[in-house]
C-alpha cells in the first residue's frame, strides 16, 4: 500500500468520529463486456461500513446488487476506483493473499447454503479450517463448539441432504464463522426458508453481532432484518439510492403501516 | 476487533488434498463408473494385444528349434536336390562366420578356400541389404522399379543401363519409399555384381557337382528311402560328396525319416474301403465321412491303434515295422507337430513395433488411446461443469487454484489407475483365453510371466498418466473459476 493512501485513510478515519472504518470503497465502478453491448453495472459507489455495524442492503434485481457484494467481498476486483478491506487494497493483493483473506476475514452465507453434499456438517464446518492451516484436532474441537452454537452439536454427522433447509443454512453459518472473520457477508439468509426458520436465523445472526461484534452485511428482501439492524442501504441502477439509520426508516414504515 | 496481516494461504497437506478428492469421487460413483469403464476398455485393448504379442514371441523363440527339427527331412531332401539359389547363398555368405561347418562345406564343393569365402562377406552383406530392400516393398513398386524379375536376378536386370534409369527415375518419383543407402554406392555394387555373381555361380555348381555324386550313388532308389541308411552307407557317401552330416544328425535323420515313411503309410490306409467302413462303423459315421484327422484321433489311444492295427492286417495292408505303441507315439508326435505348425503360423508376424506388437497395431492402439483420452477429458469437463458451485465456494472458504486444480487431477489419477488395473487384468485373461486356444499346451511351457507383468504396470501407468493428461484442461479451467460463481442464484 502507497503512503499515499494510507494517509488519506488515516484522515478519513478521524474525520468518522472515532468509529473504525472495516470497508470503504471509493469511485467503485464494475462495468461488463459481452461482445459489442456494456453493462454498467456500478457506476461509481462510495460507501463506508463500520467495524461492529449490521447493515442491511436492499434494492431490486439488476440494480447491481450482487455485483456490490462480489466487489465488498474480495470475490472480484472492480473496473475502476478501490475497495479496501480492513484498510487493504484489495486490487493490490496477490491470489494467494487473497484466498487468504476471504479464509479469515470474510464468512459468506449464500441463499441456496452452498454447502458441499459430500461432507458431513461438521466436515463442512472444518474445511475452512483446514485451508486456514488449523491441525484436524483443533478443527473438530472448533467445529464441534460452532455447531453448538447454531444448535446443531448432535447432528454433526449428518449431510446436507439429510438436513431441513434451516439447518442446512445454520450450518452454513458455523462455516461461515470457522476461521472468526471480522465480516460476514449475507445474500439473503432468510430468502429459502419458512417464517419461524428464518426467526432463528435473524436470532443467530442478531446474537453474533452483538456478543462477537461481527460485522454483518445483509442483503435481504426480509422486513424482520430491518428491525435488528444498525443502518440500511438501498441500491438502484448501480448506485446508492439511499442510506438510512434503522430509526429514522422506523418512522417512515410506523407512517406506511 | 482483532487486525489480521494479510499473508499468503497456507498449502494444504498431500493427504488432506487426497482425502477430500476420494470422497467427492465416493459421491458421484456413477459418474466415476463410466469413467472407469472408459479407460477399462481402452486399457483392456492394450493390454490384450500387448500380451497376445508377448505370449507369441515367447512361443515363437522357444519352439524355432523344434520347427526347425520338422523339417530336418525336408530340408535334407531339398539339400540333395539341388544347389541353393543365389540368394541363398548370398544370405548364408552374410551370416557365417569361420570356422563353421556351412562354411566348410562350402568351401569343400566349390574349392574356394575359405578366407576367399569370408573376403565375399561384406560385399555379401550389402546384397543382402539391397535385397531386403526389394523383398520389403510392396509387388506393385516392385514391379515399377525392377519389373517382374525377383531375387539375384534384380541385380542382373539392373546392371543394364535402361533398368537402371527405370529404377532411379521411378524410385525419385516415390516420395514416401526410400532407398537404404546411397544410390551411388548401390551403383558401385551393380558394376562388381557379375563377379560376385561368378564366385556364387562357381559355389553352385560345386554343390551340382556333390549332389550328381550323391545321385548316381543312390541308383535306383528313392532319396527318401537312401536316407533312411543315413547313418550307414548313404551316410558316407554324403560326407564323400563334401555335405557335413554330423553322425548325431545322421541318428536323428533316420529316426525321421522311418516316422516320414510310417505317416505316409498310416495316411494311405485312408484310401482303402476295409478301413474306410471299419472306422465309419467305430466312430457312427458314413464311410464317405471318414478323414485323416479323425483316423489319427483314434490313434492317439492305444487300445483303438491295437483295434486299428488289426484293422489293417484283414485289409491285408502291409504293417512293416508299426506296433500298437508306435502308432499311438506317432500320433501324439502328430498332434504336436500339429501344433508347432499352427504356432509357426500365428507367430510369424510377431516381431518389430512396440513390443513386438506390429505397426499396424501399435497405430491402432495409439488411435484407442486417443479415443479413451477424449473421453476421460468429456467426463472430467462434466464433472467440472456440474461442481461449479462447489468449485466456486471452496474458493469462497479460502481454497487455493492449485488445491482445485489438485482435487480434479487426483480424481481422474485415481479413475486412471482403477481403470489401467480393471483393463490390465480384463485383457490379460482375453488373451490369456484366446492364446490358450490356440496353442494349447505350449502356452504353458513359454509362458512370458515377466514380460506380461511389466506389460501389465505399462497399461496401468498408461492409464494414470492418459486420465491425468486428460483431465489437465477440465481442471484448469476448474481452477480458474471465479469465485463469485458462488452467489449466483439459479
Amino acid at each position: 500500500m502507497s503512503t499515499a493512501t494510507e494517509h488519506k485513510v488515516e484522515d478519513i478515519a478521524s474525520a468518522t468520529g472515532g468509529k473504525r472504518v472495516i470497508i470503504r470503497s471509493l469511485g467503485m465502478k464494475k462495468i461488463y463486456r459481452r461482445g459489442e453491448e456494456i453493462t454498467h453495472a456500478l457506476r461509481g459507489v462510495d460507501v463506508e461500513i463500520y467495524t461492529g455495524e449490521f447493515i442491511v442492503v436492499m434494492g431490486p434485481s439488476g440494480s447491481g446488487k450482487s455485483t456490490f457484494f462480489n466487489m465488498i467481498g474480495a470475490l472480484d476486483s472492480p473496473s475502476e476506483g478501490r475497495v479496501f478491506i480492513d484498510e487493504v487494497d484489495v486490487a493490490q493483493l496477490t491470489a494467494e493473499e487473497l484466498a487468504f483473506l476471504r479464509c479469515r476475514k470474510i464468512g459468506y452465507i449464500f441463499q441456496s447454503y452452498n454447502l458441499i453434499q459430500y461432507m458431513t456438517a461438521l466436515e463442512n464446518v472444518t474445511t475452512p479450517m483446514a485451508f486456514g492451516g488449523v491441525t484436524p484436532d483443533e478443527a473438530r474441537r472448533r467445529g464441534m463448539d460452532l455447531l453448538e452454537l447454531v444448535g446443531l452439536k448432535d447432528r454433526w454427522f449428518h449431510r446436507p441432504i439429510e438436513m431441513s433447509g434451516g439447518q442446512q443454512q445454520r450450518v452454513a453459518i458455523a462455516r461461515a464463522l470457522a476461521n472468526e472473520p471480522s465480516i460476514l457477508l449475507c445474500d439473503e439468509p432468510t430468502a429459502n426458508l419458512d417464517h419461524r426458520t428464518g426467526d432463528e436465523i435473524l436470532e443467530i445472526l442478531q446474537k453474533l453481532n452483538k456478543e462477537r461484534g461481527v460485522t454483518i452485511i445483509c442483503a435481504t428482501h426480509d422486513h424482520r432484518m430491518m428491525n435488528i439492524c444498525d443502518r440500511l442501504m438501498w441500491i438502484r441502477d448501480g448506485g446508492i439510492e439511499r442510506i438510512a439509520q434503522r430509526d429514522e426508516v422506523e418512522v417512515e414504515l410506523g407512517s406506511i403501516e | 476487533m482483532k487486525k489480521i496481516d494479510v499473508q499468503n494461504q497456507p498449502v494444504l497437506s498431500p493427504g488432506r488434498i487426497i482425502q477430500i478428492a476420494v470422497t467427492g469421487v465416493k459421491y458421484r460413483l456413477f459418474r466415476a463408473v463410466v469413467t472407469v469403464a472408459v479407460i477399462i476398455v481402452a486399457m483392456a485393448f492394450l493390454m490384450n494385444i500387448l500380451t497376445e504379442s508377448l505370449i507369441k514371441r515367447a512361443i515363437a523363440d522357444s519352439v524355432r528349434e523344434q520347427i526347425e527339427d520338422l523339417h530336418r527331412v525336408d530340408r535334407w531332401i531339398a539339400r540333395l536336390t539341388m544347389p541353393q539359389s543365389g540368394e541363398e547363398l548370398l544370405f548364408v555368405l552374410a551370416e557365417e562366420e569361420a570356422p563353421s561347418p556351412v562354411l566348410g562345406e562350402i568351401s569343400t564343393m566349390s574349392g574356394l578356400s575359405i578366407d576367399a569365402l569370408q573376403a565375399l562377406r561384406p560385399k555379401a552383406q550389402e546384397a543382402v541389404r539391397y535385397l531386403n530392400f526389394f523383398n520389403e516393398i510392396d509387388f506393385g513398386r516392385r514391379r515399377v522399379l525392377v519389373g517382374p524379375v525377383q531375387g539375384v536376378a534384380t541385380f542382373d536386370r539392373l546392371s543394364a543401363d535402361p533398368a537402371w534409369h527405370q529404377f532411379t527415375s521411378n524410385l525419385a518419383d516415390m516420395r514416401v519409399l526410400r532407398f537404404p543407402e546411397e544410390l551411388s554406392d548401390f551403383q558401385d555394387f551393380l558394376a562388381e555384381w557379375s563377379e560376385l555373381q561368378a564366385k556364387l555361380e562357381t559355389i553352385r555348381e560345386g554343390q551340382q557337382r556333390s549332389i550328381e555324386q550323391v545321385r548316381n550313388a543312390i541308383g535306383d532308389r528313392s532319396l527318401m528311402s537312401a536316407l533312411s541308411d543315413a547313418d550307414g552307407d548313404f551316410g558316407d557317401i554324403i560326407r564323400q560328396a563334401g555335405f557335413s552330416l554330423p553322425d548325431e544328425t545322421a541318428a536323428l535323420l533316420v529316426r525321421d525319416v522311418r516316422r516320414v515313411k510310417n505317416t505316409q503309410l498310416i495316411e494311405s490306409t485312408i484310401n482303402i474301403a476295409e478301413v474306410r467302413q471299419a472306422v465309419a462303423a467305430e466312430r457312427d459315421v458314413l464311410p464317405g465321412d471318414v478323414t485323416m484327422r479323425m483316423i489319427w484321433r483314434l490313434l492317439r489311444n492305444q487300445d483303438r491303434a491295437e483295434w486299428f492295427l488289426g484293422v489293417m492286417r484283414d485289409a491285408e495292408l502291409e504293417t512293416g515295422d508299426l506296433t500298437a505303441e508306435r502308432l499311438e507315439a506317432i500320433a501324439n508326435q502328430r498332434a504336436y507337430a500339429r501344433l508347432l505348425t499352427i504356432a509357426e503360423q500365428q507367430t510369424m508376424e510377431a516381431q518389430g513395433g512396440l513390443m513386438g506388437i506390429g505397426m499396424r497395431m501399435t497405430w491402432l492402439a495409439f488411435v484407442s488411446m486417443l479415443v479413451c483420452a477424449v473421453g476421460i477429458a468429456n467426463a472430467m469437463l462434466m464433472s467440472v461443469t456440474e461442481r461449479f458451485r462447489e468449485i466456486a465456494t471452496l474458493k469462497c472458504l479460502g481454497a487455493l487454484d492449485a488445491f482445485i486444480m489438485s482435487i480434479f487431477l487426483i480424481e481422474a489419477g485415481l479413475l486412471g489407475f482403477v481403470g489401467g488395473l480393471g483393463g490390465a487384468i480384463a485383457g490379460l485373461l482375453l488373451a490369456g483365453l484366446r492364446m490358450a486356444v490356440i496353442f494349447q499346451s505350449l502356452l504353458w511351457t513359454a509362458f512370458p510371466w515377466q514380460d506380461i507383468l511389466v506389460a501389465g504396470l505399462i497399461s496401468i501407468g498408461i492409464g494414470v498418466l492418459l486420465a491425468a493428461i486428460s483431465a489437465v484442461y477440465p481442471s484448469f479451467r476448474a481452477a480458474r473459476l471465479a469465485p463469485m460463481e458462488a452467489m449466483r442464484i439459479e
